[in-house]
């Protein structure tokens, strides 16, 4: 049968459009405007989801995303809310984690061994014997979970916006819709979010106020809406609040991250469950559900129900309830107070100082037992009262929506007088009004929302306008000898289960939190923390206020992660030459950011074994334009670079180049490079590709310590270089050049015009004897990289990339930083003695080496060749053993074409360093190859 | 995502910015001792507290130090060094 | 049906003890007092106990049991490290593990899943083979393995990454296992009860009575407590302590963030760590996918979300698993790690003679917690560390003589 009711007055279904949709295999009906919850439960169905851990049946308990009693998947998407996705034509949606379908879920059988499983009970099994329990964990996971994710599922990317504003408010109901509008009026900028379709929040449903979703209401949207300064965001939720006021809101399209001046949060708060025995039967609603159920969706929420009261709101929901033409059985009032005036219902049974001690029914409510009770929990079951019913619609208390409140660092108070946390103080530029702060009632709601936005203009500092005003009843729990009075229904977590905990010592909050995992579930505890806190808070007698919550952590819903990444962002470098790479096919590999050519042409070892051969025996060109490159100047520049690196640059000769060592204040190598001196004042210096950054990092802050006259401008982007290398090199470079090359062929440096650009041109010989560094603006390294091509076509000239380039260093010897050296490498281990300067007075690290100095060395750095080289070579970073202990390791191996032999370097213990010893190298396979210590350069290497 | 006021370029995200470490005033590398030494490379002052540190403005390559508390995550000021 | 929970279900009265015993009134002396009521701290007191006799121990908690890095971290247990020293270390970490649930009688979950160390670079997989010939030269199991072998084991990974990096092959670390962090210090917490050690929580140290160079008791904020033992195994909260003792360390505190998803049913079976896409992942036996990524880059005495560490680490996630994209993250949280320069912990004696350190534990402390209380309650109880944690002492950096854990570590957890 249906349950749609006639039109209601704020209704957000279209009835002009419906759709059919299926659900665990049959067909239904919904509007336009539906969600999968109100849809079903229009259609009359009841069992719409299994609980997680006994597979109890659930229905609607807050139709507000407050509980995930209806958790959905579609073959795509799982642990889909039902009670907020809105229905779409064609949806096709099964229930999570049941066997054999949510009605006849064989699993419910966990019911009834529920005794068996008390909180934490896989504490205090399963362990033994040891072998056996993979078998009990592998059935255990199964059982556990929700959804059945799809690995087919497709990658959506979503777009992310960044917003700013001069007041966000999050929560649009009437306190939050009051402060937008206010602080627009005073000329603010203003987000108003709201998670659900419409604004309204209380308003729209809690409709026996009198006040409803009337003129009230529609006045509010319509100002909200004609006025320019509101932004509103609908469908969305501010998922958590992160330092600076920065909230990502999430909508269903995507996440906007709003950077806001003040914020307001009027966020409501959550109506909480009664705890008494089978409270968890579909038909057993929170009383707001059964208002959303009726006003929204126009769904009459049961044929005949009862309301189980604890405040003033379920004398409204029951009026509500009468209204929508549901049969009112009884109301339950936990106190013995009098109903309100002018809310008191006509002719029907109300039950003061009662409780409901149990509900009856197997996959629906069919009844309760009511019984008078001492307001404490324990109920007088002598005089109990059986009502039939369909239905219960529980009013028994809040809890504020406080998430955002305690991520920003406000504190809170709980008020005796409303049963509810409320902000006791709050950080500077985050203001709280409406439910969240206590305040209840249509008017007060409207005037702290305009309180809450002149604080956040400025124009008032007061927390809270008005005292708390709803009190609920602050123990709606009763005890069950049965129990299966659950507190928790994401967990399904009893009454009894607090108490176990409580008696086995984890008597504090977060402990029983972790215990019992109270809250931990998907909805995070927003309808069981705080029934949770008044257990904790009854065992250990002591107020609630020192028992205190737990933290609320982001996020406030749940963030798809799709959301959360956006589109993914992966910048990539390219060299000026990246073009001419690609066009000449190179294989690319990544050094960083950077794309550089590793090897030209099809077959990588092919390639290799020729271009090492070009280099050698005629001429190769490398693109080296990611190296650093800096230009100082300065008269200082010299002694700057004197402090910064562990040569000598103060004597450098103009047109020449120096190598530079970089050591970082422990004396370990951080990077080397080559400084240029091309006039008195000016050199041109340059650092390691992956390094660059770092360095001209580390030198404009030393620069800035050091307080020396000196200007250092980083030429990395905006200058490309490459390295000509091999015996034609200079021959090469002649034809296009007027320069004597002659005059820098030992380690000089000059500026001059190369193929019609102006270029430095640097005798580097990191890979050859021979060999040209040619540097120059990004704009013109294309055409001279192609002159030297053409020009090179016929002597067997190529391109080669960074595979053959190791293994040219290789061959003369030079280490790579790094590569061959590590995060405590310093430069005594890797040989490098030579490049330190004996007289100076300062440089980074110098004080640390001479510390170092002092101790015996640990290893050293050498090369080695392998007298029998195995077919497959010992990795690089395979251990070199000295009596079975690890001495050292291979850092760098590789057989070299020109010397017909396997190379490398190693470090070795010191004692074992010295040319033609004989060291082990544990080959990965677990054989040991005999090495054999090398002077470097290897002899017969450079060309 | 935090904001940071840079000298130059006023309030911009955090992840324009690199941190540096603590500020540390280098002993006289000629007259310390060993272990002054090490103790200045190595040791920091790591408890709670108002503390100068060095950051860097990406974007604009600009060094600063900022008082920040790395308890609260609340920037004090923001100067160049020497400028104090 | 266990029979622990079949006499759970018929026992009228609550069948189980409670699990820590918890005194009302702090004694004025103890022969030792170990400050910080975490998995270290705890195993500490059970092996001062268990192994040394030493039952007249105060644990003294600020908070709650279990409320700081040992109920935070991402539960990851492995002993691939790149030292020897290191290696050794968390290796006999692991060797406690395999059958901690069954000595403490407590179900740790202790789950065996393996470890795969994604590579995405040439220069990854030249660190992968160096730690993996160091750990089989220590007896560890490790190797480096292929693609084939990623996708065999993870069959829904993406190996391309969405094209951006794709993965070379991986360390392979089969002892790689996860746990039920809570428990460790549950666990510990009450066998250490049952022997006699008294612990404190909600109790704070305020200073430390230290006189001649020697640890003569602490203060609290409950008063005072003569003792001639002190342990510091407070992780993010070090500095604190040794700013009392007067001590300097190398120490800087930085938050290490994680979250976590919905449950799902399981299909994530192994550990995957990527160094490159600065992620790692693995799923709960509750179903959650477990998630964090690189250490947050600056010093911080708290453990506040950001929320571009939860879009990067989202990011990354899903050029790795692309089909999760709707899949939520519920909750997300961070710890306070106690880094150090050489990324190895600081274990032992101090310049304060009684004060011993427990320290350094960055983003690696939970795997070694059973080994980090059996050895500092040794070194506790003979004044003297054993070899194990030799290269672990504080006047390594004094001497320049650092541990060099930093190219494991730095990826790891």
């Amino acid at each position: 049968m249906s349950y749609r009711l006639p039109q209601q007055s704020g209704e957000w279904i279209d009835r002009n459009l419906t759709f059919s949709f299926s659900f665990e295999g049959k067909t239904y009906q919904a509007c336009n405007g539906d969600t999968v919850s109100s849809a079903l439960w229009a259609s009359g169905v009841r069992v719409l989801g299994r609980s997680f851990k006994y597979h109890r049946p659930r229905g609607v308990l807050s139709l507000a995303n407050h509980d995930i009693n209806v958790m959905l998947e579609n073959g795509i998407d799982i642990n889909l809310r039902a009670d907020v996705l809105p229905v779409t034509a064609g949806m096709k949606l099964d229930a999570v984690n049941t066997a054999g379908g949510v009605v006849k879920d064989y699993l419910s059988v966990l019911g009834w061994l529920a005794p068996f499983l008390p909180a934490g009970f896989y504490y205090k099994a399963f362990h033994r014997p040891r072998l056996l329990f993979p078998f009990w964990e592998n059935i255990i996971r199964r059982m556990a979970g929700l959804g059945v994710m799809n690995p087919k599922a497709p990658r959506l990317v979503s777009p992310k916006t960044n917003l700013h504003c001069d007041v966000l408010v999050v929560g649009g109901g009437p306190a939050g819709m009051n402060a937008a509008l206010v602080a627009a009026k005073q000329g603010a900028r203003v987000i108003l979010v709201d998670e659900n379709a419409r604004l309204g929040g209380t308003l729209g449903y809690d409709s026996s106020s009198g006040l409803g979703p009337g003129q009230q209401l529609e006045q509010l949207c319509e100002e909200i809406e004609a006025h320019a300064d509101i932004e509103v965001h609908l469908s969305s939720y501010a998922a958590g609040y992160y330092a600076d006021h920065l909230l990502p809101l999430i909508g269903p399209e995507g996440m906007a991250k709003v950077r806001t001046r003040q914020l307001i949060v009027a966020s409501g708060a959550y109506e909480q469950p009664a705890v008494f025995r089978n409270n968890d039967l579909p038909g057993i609603m929170l009383g707001s559900a059964a208002q959303r159920l009726i006003q929204r969706y126009a769904v009459k929420p049961f044929e005949r129900g009862v309301v189980l009261a604890g405040n003033e709101q379920a004398w409204r929901v029951a009026l509500d309830l009468l209204a929508a033409g549901v049969e009112l059985a009884a109301v339950i009032d936990l106190r013995m107070d009098p109903p309100p005036a002018g809310l008191i219902p006509p002719a029907v049974l109300v039950y003061s100082g009662y409780c409901i001690y149990e509900a009856v029914g197997s996959s629906g409510l069919e009844g309760v037992w009511a019984c008078p009770w001492d307001g404490q929990g324990n109920a007088d079951q002598s005089r109990a009262i059986y009502i039939p019913c369909d239905g219960i619609a529980m009013s028994v208390g809040w809890a504020p929506a406080s998430a955002l409140l305690y991520q920003a660092g406000a504190k809170m108070k709980y008020d005796e007088d409303c049963q509810q946390f409320v902000p006791d103080s709050l950080p500077p530029g985050v203001h709280a009004a409406g439910r969240v702060n206590g305040i209840y009632g249509l008017a007060d709601s409207l005037a702290d929302g305009e309180r809450a936005a002149l604080g956040a203009l400025g124009l008032s500092s007061v927390i809270n306008l008005l005292p708390a005003s709803q009190a609920s009843h602050p123990w709606p729990l009763v005890e069950h000898p049965k129990a299966k009075n659950f507190v928790d229904f994401d967990e399904d977590l009893q009454l009894k289960d607090f108490a176990t905990a409580a008696q086995e010592g984890f008597n504090n909050i977060e402990l029983m939190k972790r215990f019992t995992t109270v809250g931990m579930g998907p909805s995070q505890g927003k309808h069981s923390n705080m029934n949770a806190i008044r257990v904790l808070a009854r065992l250990r007698d002591e107020p609630i206020q020192r028992v205190g919550s737990t933290t609320a952590r982001p996020f406030f819903h749940p963030v798809p992660m799709g959301h959360l990444a956006g589109r993914s962002f992966h910048p990539v470098r390219h060299t000026p030459l990246h073009g001419w790479h690609q066009q000449h096919e190179a294989s690319f590999t990544y050094v960083g950011a950077w794309q550089r050519p590793a090897w030209y042409g099809p077959d990588k070892a092919t390639a290799i074994v020729n271009e090492v051969r070009a280099v050698r025996h005629a001429a190769g060109l490398i693109d080296v334009g990611t190296l650093g490159k800096f230009e100082l100047r300065g008269l200082e520049a010299g002694e700057f670079l004197e402090r910064f690196y562990t040569g000598h640059f103060l004597q450098q000769k103009i047109g020449t180049t120096r190598y530079a060592l970089l050591l970082d204040e422990s004396g370990v190598i951080t990077d080397d490079g080559v400084v240029a001196r091309l006039a008195e004042d000016f050199y041109y210096v340059t650092a390691s590709t992956s390094n660059a950054a770092a360095v001209y990092r580390e030198m404009t802050r030393c620069l800035q310590l050091w307080g020396l006259e000196v200007t250092i401008v980083n030429l990395t982007g905006s200058y490309a270089a490459f390295n000509i290398a091999g015996p034609l090199s200079r021959q090469l470079m002649e034809g296009l050049t007027t320069a004597d090359l002659k005059q820098i062929s030992n380690g000089g440096a000059i500026e001059t015009q190369v193929a019609g650009q102006q270029a430095r041109v640097m005798n580097v010989r990191f890979v050859s004897d021979l060999a040209y560094e040619v540097h120059a603006p990004a704009q013109s390294i294309l055409s001279i990289w192609q002159a030297l091509v053409e020009a090179g076509q016929s002597c067997g000239l190529k391109p080669f990339g960074i595979d053959a380039q190791r293994l040219l260093r290789l061959e003369m010897g030079h280490f790579i930083v790094g590569h061959d050296t590590d995060g405590l490498t310093h430069p005594f281990e890797a040989g490098l003695d030579w490049a330190l300067a004996k007289d100076k007075t300062f440089y980074i690290g110098q004080r640390s080496l001479k510390i170092k100095a002092n101790k015996p060395l640990t290893k050293k750095l050498v090369g080695f060749t392998l007298p029998h080289p195995p077919a497959n070579l010992p990795d690089e970073c395979t251990l070199v053993l000295e009596q079975g202990r690890i001495a050292g390791r291979v850092t760098s191996i590789a057989f070299s074409p020109t010397l017909g032999q396997v190379i490398g370097l190693a470090y070795v213990a010191p004692e074992a360093g010295i040319a033609g010893k004989r060291f082990v190298i544990r080959h990965q396979d677990g054989s040991d190859v005999a090495a054999i210590v090398s002077k470097l350069p290897f002899s017969g290497a450079a060309a | 995502m935090k904001l940071l006021k840079c000298p130059v370029n006023g309030l911009r995200p955090i992840d324009e910015f690199a941190y540096g470490g603590e500020l540390r005033e280098m002993p006289d590398p000629q007259s310390c001792s060993d272990g002054e030494w090490a103790d200045y490379v190595f040791n920091r002052t790591g408890a709670p507290g108002v503390k100068p540190e060095w950051w860097y403005h990406i974007p604009s390559g600009t060094w600063f130090v900022a008082e920040r508390n790395t308890v609260t995550d609340m920037v004090e000021r923001t100067y160049f060094r020497g400028e104090a | 049906m266990p029979y622990r929970l079949i006499k759970f279900a018929f026992s009228k009265q609550h069948p189980e003890a409670a699990f820590f015993r918890q005194p009302a009134q702090i004694r004025d002396s103890y022969d030792a007092v170990i400050i910080g009521g975490g998995g270290h701290g705890l195993a500490a007191a059970y092996y001062l106990a268990r192994d040394h006799g030493i039952t007249n121990v105060a644990v003294l908690e600020r908070g709650y049991l279990g409320g700081g890095n040992t109920g935070r971290n991402t539960t990851i247990i492995r002993s691939n490290y790149l030292t020897p020293e290191g290696v050794a270390f968390y290796d006999a970490s692991v060797k406690i593990w395999e059958n901690l649930s069954q000595e403490l009688d407590l179900n740790l979950f202790y789950s065996n899943r393996g470890h795969f160390t994604l590579a995405h670079t040439e220069s990854a997989m030249r660190t992968m083979r160096w730690r993996a010939e160091v750990n089989k030269q220590m007896g560890v199991k490790s190797e480096v393995l292929g693609p084939d072998d990623i996708q065999q084991a993870c069959p829904q990974i993406d190996l391309s990454c969405a094209g951006h990096a794709p993965i070379l092959g991986a360390l392979y670390h089969a002892p790689g296992s996860v746990a039920r962090h809570d428990g460790v210090a549950w666990g510990y917490g009450r066998a250490a009860s049952q022997m006699g050690v008294e612990i404190f929580q909600n109790t704070e140290v305020t200073g430390l009575d230290i006189r001649g160079g020697r640890i003569h008791g602490v203060q609290t904020n409950r008063g005072n407590i003569k003792t001639g033992k002190v342990l510091s195994a407070v992780a993010g909260f070090t500095p604190r302590i040794t700013q009392m003792a007067g001590i300097r360390t190398p120490i800087v505190i930085h938050p290490l963030q994680a979250c976590v998803t919905e449950p799902m049913k399981p299909w994530l079976n192994t550990i995957l760590v990527s160094g490159s896409l600065h992620v790692y992942v693995s799923q709960s036996s509750r179903g959650e996918l477990v998630m964090g990524a690189a250490l947050d880059p600056y010093e911080l005495h708290s453990t506040r979300s950001t929320l571009d560490f939860v879009e990067g680490l989202s990011s990354h996630i899903l050029d790795m698993f692309p089909f999760l994209s709707g899949i939520k993250v519920v909750r997300q949280w961070a710890g306070m790690a106690d880094m150090t320069p050489d990324f190895a912990p600081i274990m032992g004696r101090t310049p304060v003679a009684g004060f011993y350190l427990d320290a350094g534990w960055g983003t690696w402390g939970f795997k070694a917690t059973p080994i980090s209380g059996k050895t500092m309650a040794e070194t506790m109880a003979r004044d003297q560390e054993p070899e194990l944690i030799d290269a672990f002492r504080l006047s390594r950096f004094r001497e320049f003589e650092l541990t060099g854990e930093k190219g494991a570590a730095a990826v790891g957890h």
